[in-house]
């Protein structure tokens, strides 16, 4: 399964729902498959991911919002592992961790990650998020579809090939108009 | 703990608590161990008070709060800027999302440790560096005036869509509990 490919899978179950994606490549993908408004890339921030995700299941939590959705990468989550275990420690039901595991760091060179050897879901699963794992997009959607239902908090391991979409645009938006449009949309959710 | 140590913690206390934020995390430091406790025994379940592994997962949860119509609050020792830097300037700074930090001093007065100054003495200026406005509370600042500080920071985040900072050097001539 191509990154793009799981993109479009995500996106089908996300309409109404919050999803934070990591940046460069992903976010760029994310947004060629759709730029949505319940979108929020980060531009830079890599490892950061994950920690904003949570953020907004804190913020949403109570409200007519069901889901925060993150969209990782393995390199990113590398980044900031403590990220995964703060995610366990909270124990946010409404908490998605979607983890796109190429095993490189698929925007710089397709240099490989330590999850190249590593079992991220397992990891995960020590620090007491949910695990499910898919490697293809009728197994991504299962799994989804079930983390947008049952109680998480869920991370779902989804293994990917390395590379990119060729010829995917940059994401070239001002970070605080970006934020505006993603906050509009989301504060129109919680206070309905 | 002396009488001015422990009241600036209460002030502080009570400025975090009467800006109602929805929630505050923290990384630990012996300095701010009183503030840390009274928050988490005082703030009511709205507002929920939890430790993070590093700083810049702080600013990365805290900074979201706002996208949600929320606002948090970081309680951190100021080394842990090294660490916060990137988080608050590509996110916090960039996105233009309020947050409050409240960060206790090392490597000054009363400092016992040999190394630390080399990352905190430089901190006001990485901040000014960064565009991240920093206001300063210390020996010369009456109790109460550590409050009243505080929750002006926590005003001038919203007000002005961005992170803001308060250091605290809280070592007392009198209390050598509190030198670092």
């Amino acid at each position: 399964m191509k990154r793009i490919e799981a993109l479009k899978t995500v996106t089908e179950h996300t309409h109404d729902l919050p999803v934070t994606a990591t940046c460069a490549a992903t976010s760029r993908e994310l947004a060629a498959v759709d730029d949505r408004d319940n979108h929020l890339y980060l531009l830079d921030s890599m490892g950061l991911t994950v920690s904003v995700g949570t953020g907004i299941a804190l913020g949403v939590a109570g409200s007519g919002v069901r889901r925060s959705v993150v969209l990782d990468g393995d390199g990113s989550l590398l980044m900031n592992l403590g990220a995964a275990a703060t995610a366990g420690y909270l124990q946010q039901e409404n908490l998605v961790i979607v983890l796109l595991d190429n095993g490189v760091y698929a925007s710089t060179a397709a240099i490989p990650t330590q999850a190249a050897t590593l079992d991220l879901a397992a990891v995960a699963e020590s620090v007491g998020l949910r695990v499910q794992r898919a490697s293809d997009t009728d197994e991504l959607s299962t799994v989804l579809a079930r983390a947008l239902t049952d109680p998480g908090p869920w991370f779902l391991h989804v293994t990917i090939e390395p590379g990119n979409e060729p010829n995917t645009p940059l994401l070239l938006v001002d970070p605080a108009v970006h934020a505006d449009r993603f906050r509009r949309w989301l504060t129109g959710r919680t206070a309905a | 703990m002396t009488t001015t140590t422990q009241r600036r913690h209460d002030h502080v206390i009570e400025a975090v608590l009467g800006m109602a934020p929805d929630a505050v995390t923290y990384v630990p430091s012996n300095s701010i161990a009183p503030l840390i406790t009274g928050l988490t025994e005082k703030s009511p379940s709205s507002t929920r008070v939890f430790p993070v592994s590093r700083e810049e997962e702080a600013v990365g949860i805290v900074g979201a709060l706002p996208l949600a119509g929320r606002f948090g609050v970081i309680v951190m020792q100021d080394n842990g800027f090294g660490n916060a830097l990137t988080a608050l300037t590509t996110f916090a700074a960039s996105y233009h999302l309020p947050l409050l930090v409240l960060a206790n001093t090392r490597g000054g007065l009363g400092e016992y440790n040999s190394m630390i100054h080399s990352i905190s003495a430089p901190v006001p200026q990485l901040l000014q560096a960064a565009n991240i406005p920093a206001f300063t509370l210390d020996r010369r600042n009456p109790p109460q005036d550590w409050r009243a500080t505080v929750a002006e920071a926590g005003k001038h985040a919203r007000m002005t869509y961005r992170p803001v900072v308060v250091l605290m050097e809280f070592f007392d001539f009198h209390d050598e509990e509190s030198r670092a």
